[in-house]
């Protein structure tokens, strides 16, 4: 899948800082549905090879072991299915966290998802919770088959009765995963596939108060706002990287929540900074960076010095393997571009995923 | 025009030996307030009350049959759209059944969970796995409650359905997939709608028994019922039911069978009415004269004109639900909108 | 027992319609009706059906001939009824004629 091995992964580990854990967002996923499944016994995980081989992508390694094959369960290759049994299962009183292996994979759910489990609360009048935390692995990056990469939240983030997240550390898979599992809505909780084996520090014992729907400042700056979430935070990180050594200071605005959308986040960011940038995988049209760049122009126009930008995936199916370099999202040029400052720095199809600091 | 023969639908009398004559009065009472009801709700949208309304008439037995088989207290029901008749028998507040046909709220206005009888459901075969998780809890939970899903035969081509089915048949959960066969799904028949013939033969596909019984023999259908519940119950899985019926009436109050159907086929079902049938049997077994039937009509009737006039003069629910029940942890956008709409809409 | 009139106007039979065609009338001026006795059959673009009185009463005015076509939310039947019968029957109101709230002002320069 990633071509990065379980064994490769713990030999890169590093030794813990103070207060917390240096683990793999995969770790830090794992460590989450621990705690929720040790914390309350209404939780139940369940997917397809999630089980016994402790998913495709070992995310629910041990879970089985340790909680018994009734509350960490496989399931026959039944996406739609899936989600139904987990609508029933909330209806009778439990708190599914049921796995769809792949993003690309979640179409046959959509149904379920969008029709049964983000309306059954509204449906019934609120007398049916539905605390439901679907966890798809997403966006692109593994250089896998089609359908093992997509990049979906627009989608999501469409549907009203649905809360949609995307964490981009192993901290915030942490922490989201948590907040995910123990809310009373549904929550498709997007995580990124590309980063599941990139380590960093994790607060295990810090309850986080954040609210849902809040987002982080991953990097300060004041001459640009990069809003990013999932696998592509990382890479406007780089990006930032590059752009301070031509003295250009970048934000770099993690939104974490997809929905909601902290809208009061990237207000105050673009207050400082003036200009904002949209980077997203998925194609560009009605993309979510447009839902982004409309808030900020209807909020924070006055602030602004020039148009929101979006530099997104081509409007195209998501690409095979090798040709994914050539696509989404581009160059530092491109980043660069955008606001019409800084065209300097333009060294052709960099692409981001290559982009190092030189 | 297809015609439609019901394999199963014979027009003999229903067997009654085994019941106690209360339970053949009960299903009588249901079945009847369930037609004078039904015949209201078409009345009801003729005259501008429901947008639209799907009419069970026919399926009286099927749905009454089979429901009065259900534990009240232990038991769930996943419906779709056209279970009014399962609903009543259950003791659903129908005023508040029936406000899903008046368009007042969606699922309904009664209160599902209470009723252990889901929210009408308008996506045919969504609720069934639904049936299926449910159950798996119950059984992980240690109680011993059945879910029972009630779908049609146009839902059997779904593919929910298969997968439903297979996810019972692999977690052995206590799950009854009750199928009224109508003969018709919408416009298309059996024929043009199930492969193979039968949608209890597909059972055997799943590892669980499948029965096909006589739909207008409410006596059939509860002992059908009675026995898959058991099994359930006590650990032997799913079962499936194809309760072999007709849907005397159009699709919905907007469509014309006419189009696609021969009068003289709806005429030769019309004969095999589940409720004359059930009132002659009753009448040979020694089970009910013409005082009880005299009185069954006239207290059906009294509770259709009541739920009638109840669903009539029904309040709107505040436009403020629209925003309340999105989320039960609502987002502070949602809150954003409700007030735009509090000071833009609402005056 | 005071009288009233109440009329009743041709709903929306079939989910978005917006007319149908009087085929024949069931029920003549001056004629008694109990509730649910079929007044009119007319037809829609979707189907033939048999409207049923809405209340108990007798038939004062019918508003349209045989062959006519009737829009959704006009007058079709006029009835005597008792003041207290239970009417039921509600249309789709006439789509009102927009109101102005607020005044617009060109922007500057």
């Amino acid at each position: 899948m990633t071509g990065v091995t379980v064994e490769q992964e713990r030999a890169a580990a590093v030794p813990a800082g103070p207060g917390t854990t240096e683990l793999s967002m995969r770790e830090a996923v794992n460590r989450a549905l621990h705690t929720v499944l040790g914390e309350d016994p209404t939780t139940l995980v369940f997917g397809e090879d999630v089980g016994r081989l402790g998913g495709v992508f070992r995310v629910t390694d041990g879970l089985q072991r340790a909680y018994g094959e009734d509350r960490v369960f496989d399931t026959p290759i039944a996406e739609s299915g899936i989600i139904g049994v987990a609508v029933g299962l909330a209806m009778n009183g439990f708190r599914p966290i049921p796995e769809l292996q792949f993003d690309g994979f979640c179409y046959p759910a959509v149904d379920q998802i969008v029709s049964q489990m983000a309306r059954m609360h509204y449906r019934t009048r609120g007398t049916a919770a539905m605390p439901i935390t679907v966890r798809l692995p997403s966006f692109g990056g593994i250089q896998a088959p089609e359908h093992h990469g997509e990049s979906l939240e627009a989608l999501f983030a469409h549907v009203p009765g649905l809360k949609v997240a995307a964490p981009s550390t192993p901290d915030d898979a942490y922490h989201l995963l948590l907040q995910s599992v123990r809310a009373d809505d549904p929550v498709v909780y997007m995580e990124p596939k590309a980063r599941y084996w990139e380590r960093g520090p994790v607060a295990l014992e810090e309850n986080r108060a954040t609210p849902i729907g809040s987002s982080r400042i991953a990097r300060h700056g004041r001459h640009a706002t990069l809003i990013a979430w999932g696998a592509m935070v990382q890479r406007c990180l780089q990006v930032a990287e590059l752009a301070a050594e031509d003295g250009v200071e970048l934000e770099v605005l993690d939104l974490r929540w997809l929905k909601p959308i902290d809208a009061d986040g990237l207000v105050s960011s673009v207050a400082r900074t003036r200009r904002a940038v949209v980077v997203h995988e998925a194609p560009l049209t009605a993309g979510l960076g447009a839902e982004v760049s409309a808030l900020i122009t209807e909020r924070a126009f006055r602030d602004l010095a020039a148009p929101v930008q979006r530099v997104t995936g081509f409007d195209v199916c998501y690409p095979a393997g090798p040709s994914n370099r050539s696509t989404c999202p581009r160059s530092t040029a491109s980043c660069s571009r955008c606001n019409g400052r800084w065209s300097s720095d333009d060294h052709g199809p960099t692409h981001l995923r290559t982009a190092r600091p030189r | 025009m297809q015609t439609n023969e019901g394999p199963a639908a014979g027009a003999g009398l229903p067997a009654l030996d085994d019941l106690a004559p209360d339970l053949s009065c009960a299903f009588y009472r249901d079945m009847l307030t369930a037609r004078l009801l039904d015949t209201e709700a078409i009345a009801l949208q003729r005259q501008g009350v429901f947008p639209a309304y799907v009419s069970l008439r026919g399926q009286e037995a099927a749905q009454v049959g089979s429901a009065a088989a259900l534990d009240r207290e232990r038991d769930f029901v996943f419906p779709t759209y056209r279970e009014m008749a399962v609903a009543l028998t259950l003791g659903v507040d129908m005023v508040g059944y029936l406000a899903s046909h008046r368009a007042l709220w969606h699922g309904g206005l009664y209160d599902p969970m209470a009723s252990r009888f889901g929210a009408v459901n308008a996506v045919v075969g969504g609720p069934v796995p639904h049936a299926v998780g449910w159950a798996m809890g119950e059984r992980l939970a240690g109680r011993r409650g059945c879910a029972i899903s009630y779908f049609g035969d146009g839902a059997s081509s779904e593919g929910d359905v298969h997968e439903a089915m297979n996810l019972a048949g692999v977690f052995h959960v206590p799950v009854v997939f009750f199928c009224q066969n109508n003969q018709w799904a919408l416009s298309v028949p059996n024929e043009r709608q199930i492969a193979g013939g039968s949608v209890a033969a597909r059972a055997a596909g799943y590892g669980m028994p499948g029965t096909a019984v006589d739909g207008n023999d409410a006596a059939a259908v509860y002992r059908a019922t009675r026995e898959a519940l058991e099994r359930a119950r006590s650990g032997g899985g799913p079962t499936l039911i194809e309760a072999v019926t007709y849907r005397v009436e159009p699709h919905s109050t907007s469509d014309d069978t006419t189009r696609y159907r021969k009068a003289a086929e709806e005429r030769a079902w019309r004969e095999r009415d589940p409720i004359t049938r059930l009132r002659a049997a009753m009448r040979a077994a020694g089970h009910a004269g013409d005082g009880f039937f005299e009185r069954a009509e006239r207290e059906a009737r009294a509770t259709a004109e009541q739920v009638r006039d109840g669903v009539s003069a029904a309040p709107e629910p505040a436009g403020e639900d629209l925003f309340g029940y999105v989320y039960r942890e609502p987002t502070g956008e949602l809150a954003r909108q409700r007030r735009v709409w509090q000071e833009e809409v609402l005056p | 027992m005071t009288m009233a009139q109440h009329t009743l106007e041709l709903p929306d039979l079939g989910e978005g319609l917006i007319e149908a065609t009087v085929l024949e009338w069931l029920v003549e001026p001056g004629a008694g009706v109990e509730r649910n006795q079929p007044l009119v059959e007319v037809e829609t673009t979707k189907s033939a059906v048999e409207i049923p009185s809405p209340c108990a009463g007798a038939v004062a005015r019918l508003h349209a001939a045989e062959g006519d076509v009737v829009r959704v939310g006009e007058a079709l039947v006029t009835f005597d009824v008792a003041q207290d019968a239970g009417i039921v029957g509600t249309v789709p109101a006439q789509e009102r004629k927009p109101t102005r709230r607020v005044r617009l002002k060109p922007p500057e320069e």
